[in-house]
């Protein structure tokens, strides 16, 4: 019972590094890079909708929406301020420094603005958690058995839900599929008519919506910081590397591998060792297909 | 000419002096927070010129360089440190080794550059953004191997070393910098020398196309490994004296953020450039103090500096200063270029080709090559006899440069057998065959950009390089002797090809046509007994092919065999002793370019059947 509600946490936790590795996969299918400030937008994500919501008292959907605003125009700046330049430029690596430097940007940003230490963040399902198989108590409650935590189905199934609607989005509509072409062949794209600046664009303020929704769906959990993204972000890296960055679906199988790795290691080794057997699994796995699991491996071509 | 090089003059001989000046720091600077500040630079140098090696030379970003240098620094404080300064009640510590430091460096340097090995094998297969995750993941792994093996590193608490001191004379402090500052610059000594050597060559040329690099004879694993152990070593030599530099050490020093900010200081500094790692570290310990007053603000000053820094100076400080300088005084190589010239004058650049072995220079024998269900070349014979020009045409897909690929070790083939004068070359990797004689020009261009003109050919002189690393580190005789007979014999190389007065421009400067005649050069260096040219005249003038042709009667007459891949039919024509004709992966045809000319199957394959050319319209 207890290894089952050890997996469930672990599912939740896996799920988020599913969805915010699903953020990575998106802007590196339409511009070959990453943006490496995924885990701070997170974080924006998480503490707007915690200004609005627990300190504003906004209403949970009215302050959704309002985390969704500030990740689509955070990835268009991002885009605008960090990515470009270095697309322009041609350079191998100035993009991943710049994402990085927005990272930092953001996360110092909401340590001086905001605050530096840990804020509950009330689940809108509530906090205490469904008790199943438990012994009925005489005011009405159970104990014992199996508890679940309201947001952890809540993350679960919203996660499954946006990579989903994504993955149909791409294979059904016609934008999808310029989506898909630009990420074939962004030249072959560009001459078919395809806006592929703009295709780029999108993807890069639907990746850091997702992970500010993400940010959201994650706080009641792990509390909200100014340092909630930065380890969650290199996780989700992690998830999105291991199924494959040019895999749809396999986002989700490398955050389950990670969400539940770590918290089995956590029970059953050590807290302080709990990202350990992930991330040796993650070298180990890139020795041997060095794009990750359901990656293409690429022909030499001289 | 005939002068010689010029005298050096007295002042750029007294230059090496200027070395000693920062050691007065402390005499000169009365105020011991500076002095340290001066000494935490010179610790942080070392860090980034380590970074500089795989990040700069290599081109592999790494964002887990704070692990290396944890290593480094934990290794000397676990086994330095003694019970009497680390007397705190919650002290987990259970071994007391207390080693002198300097013992204590070597496992320091020797386990960080083991964990560099560690490193080197993923980079081997993964590159970019996979490779940027192992780093990051890399770094992790040792932060919390350190937070969490408490009864060895204290955990969160830390490790309080015993200060430095030599008999009673203390070694802290102010002091330390005249410790570190000759580390210091032995270190940098030893990039220097490492980087600008046919190391940091090779280096470079695995950076711009590890192809192309494999094709010149240089070993990309073992290269690709070496950068990463030597790089680690360096980041261990750092981490060491880091330890002594506050002689406290803790865990939350090494997190990823300080992976980054290193990363930050080497962009900002200039990436390939020792004073601009120096002020790279400057930046890292500078910037702090100078915002002391809003030190909450300082990532986001960093972070928005990084961004102007990419997007205004992407060369970075030095980059900067060094083009306003070339600006003002544009380099003169005249000098160089007059002794170059003199020695070069006269110097055979083809040595012959040994005899023996089999009469044939490359002999194919039913070789296929198939990638997934497409068979990209079938069932081919093909052979080239010692001293000939072959010439091997075909429409566009029909398989030539997958051949040369296969050739070169490229791709394996899926079928048949492949022999260079006698020597089955199965076995052999691509850089060994290039070393077995084997040298190719590339269809897409596959210079090295930033090197020079010059500097590629000398890529292509690898394999004559007999010095082993140590020589090179330290610039023994016999490093120099090789450098500077390198120098020569690629300057030859260039007034071979016609190329030597553009032998000090950057590569990726180069008119088209240069930049063919310079792929050639490149290949010429290796000393070939076969030349495989892959397209030499695609895209080039007709004044420019007439020239190409002529260096390969020049090429041929001393002695080299060639396989000549071309569309231009009247340079296979006149070029090619004879000519194999391939079509939809298959030989068609085959023999003197007359008899191929009236060959009906070769003109059927190149304009379509007679059936379909009669219709009637």
């Amino acid at each position: 019972m207890q290894t089952l509600q050890l997996l469930i946490s672990g599912v939740a936790q896996g799920m988020i590094y599913a969805l915010v590795a699903f953020g990575y996969n998106i802007t590196f299918a339409t511009s070959k890079t990453l943006n490496f400030s995924l885990g701070n937008f997170l974080m924006l994500g998480g503490v707007v909708g915690f200004i609005l919501y627990m300190t504003h008292n906004w209403p949970f959907f009215a302050a959704l929406a309002a985390v969704v605003l500030v990740g689509m125009v955070g990835g268009a700046v991002l885009l605008k301020v960090a990515v470009e330049p270095s697309l322009n430029q041609r350079s191998a690596y100035g993009w991943i420094l710049a994402t990085l430097a927005v990272g930092i940007v953001l996360r110092n940003a909401a340590e001086v603005f905001w605050s530096t230490d840990d804020f509950k963040f009330r689940s809108p399902l509530g906090d205490s958690p469904w008790r199943f198989f438990g012994e009925p108590q005489p005011d009405g409650s159970m104990s014992g058995g199996l508890g679940v935590y309201p947001q952890e189905v809540l993350i679960i199934f919203v996660s499954l839900a946006i990579v989903a609607a994504v993955e149909l989005f791409k294979r059904r509509t016609v934008f999808g599929k310029a989506v898909v072409a630009v990420s074939e062949d962004k030249d072959t794209a560009s001459l078919m008519g395809i806006d592929q600046k703009f295709v780029i664009l999108f993807s890069f303020m639907l990746s850091t919506a997702i992970a500010t929704v993400g940010g959201v769906l994650v706080a009641p959990i792990t509390l909200v910081s100014a340092t909630m993204g930065t380890v969650l972000g290199v996780k989700a890296y992690s998830a999105s590397i291991i199924g494959g960055l040019e895999s749809g679906f396999g986002v989700v199988v490398g955050g389950l591998f990670l969400g539940v790795s770590e918290s089995l290691t956590a029970r059953f080794v050590s807290t302080g060792y709990k990202d350990v057997p992930g991330f040796v699994v993650l070298v180990l796995l890139l020795l041997f297909k060095p794009s990750g699991l359901f990656g293409r491996a690429a022909i030499r071509k001289v | 000419m005939g002068t010689g090089a010029p005298r050096p003059s007295v002042l750029r001989r007294l230059a090496p002096l200027l070395l000693l000046l920062p050691l007065l720091i402390p005499r000169a600077v009365d105020n011991s927070y500076y002095v340290g500040m001066v000494s935490r630079i010179l610790v942080y140098a070392m860090l980034v010129a380590s970074l500089d090696l795989v990040v700069g030379y290599l081109g592999d970003v790494s964002i887990g360089h704070a692990g290396l240098f944890a290593i480094g620094a934990y290794t000397v404080a676990v086994l330095t440190a003694s019970p009497t300064l680390n007397t705190d009640a919650y002290s987990t510590i259970q071994h007391w080794p207390q080693l002198p430091f300097l013992i204590a460096l070597v496992p320091a340097i020797a386990l960080a550059a083991f964990a560099g090995f560690l490193l080197g094998f993923p980079a081997l297969r993964s590159s970019g953004p996979y490779l940027a995750v192992i780093t990051i993941v890399y770094g992790l792994i040792i932060y919390t191997f350190i937070n969490e093996q408490e009864s060895l590193t204290n955990g969160t608490k830390g490790i309080t070393l015993t200060p430095l001191h030599l008999g009673t004379l203390k070694l802290s402090g102010v002091n330390y910098l005249y410790v570190v500052y000759p580390v210091l610059v032995l270190v940098l000594f030893v990039v220097h020398n490492v980087t600008h050597s046919f190391w940091g060559r090779a280096f470079e040329a695995i950076k711009y196309s590890s192809v192309a690099a494999e094709c010149c004879g240089i070993g990309r694993s073992y290269f690709k490994v070496s950068a990463f152990v030597l790089s680690a070593a360096v980041a261990g030599v750092a981490g060491g004296f880091f330890a002594q530099l506050d002689s406290y050490v803790a865990p939350n020093t090494f997190a990823y953020s300080f992976s980054v900010e290193f990363l930050i200081a080497l962009i900002f500094g200039g990436v390939r450039s020792i004073a601009g790692n120096v002020v790279g570290a400057a930046l890292v310990v500078v910037l702090p103090d100078l915002f002391a007053g809003f030190a909450d603000y300082r990532l986001m000053v960093y972070g928005s500096l990084l961004l102007v820094v990419l997007y205004f100076v992407p060369e970075g400080m030095v980059g900067l200063v060094r083009r306003a300088w070339l600006r003002l005084r544009p380099p003169d190589h005249a000098a160089e270029r007059a002794s170059l010239e003199a020695q070069a004058a006269g110097l055979e650049v083809l040595s012959r080709p040994h005899p023996g072995g089999d009469a044939m220079a490359l002999r194919l024998e039913g070789l296929e090559m198939k990638f997934g269900g497409l068979i990209a070349v079938r069932d081919l014979d093909l052979e080239v006899p010692r001293g000939a020009v072959r010439g091997l045409i075909g429409p566009n897909g029909s398989g030539k440069s997958t051949t040369v690929n296969v050739l070169t070790g490229l791709y394996t083939p899926t079928a048949g057998r492949l022999y260079s004068f006698g020597q089955d070359l199965a076995p052999l990797k691509t850089h060994q065959r290039a070393r077995a004689g084997i040298a190719r020009t590339f269809q897409n261009l596959q210079l090295f950009g930033d090197l020079t003109v010059l500097e590629n050919v000398m890529v292509g002189l690898h394999p004559s390089f007999q010095a082993s690393l140590f020589e090179v580190a330290f610039r023994l005789p016999r490093a120099r002797r090789e450098e500077a007979e390198a120098r020569v014999r690629a300057y030859a190389l260039l007034r071979f090809v016609g190329l030597q007065p553009a032998a000090f421009d950057k590569a990726r400067n180069l008119a088209y046509g240069q930049a063919r005649l310079l792929e050639i050069a490149r290949a010429l260096a290796l000393s070939p007994k076969l030349l495989l040219l892959d397209e030499p005249a695609a895209g080039l003038t007709a004044g420019e092919i007439q020239s190409i042709n002529g260096l390969i009667q020049k090429i041929k007459a001393a002695g080299v065999s060639i396989l000549l891949i071309e569309h231009h039919m009247d340079m296979v024509m006149a070029m090619s002793d004879d000519v194999s004709v391939l079509d939809f992966g298959k030989k068609i045809a085959e023999g003197t370019p007359k008899r191929i000319q009236e060959d009906p199957a070769v003109v059927e394959a190149y304009l379509g059947t007679h059936k379909t050319s009669s219709v009637v319209v």
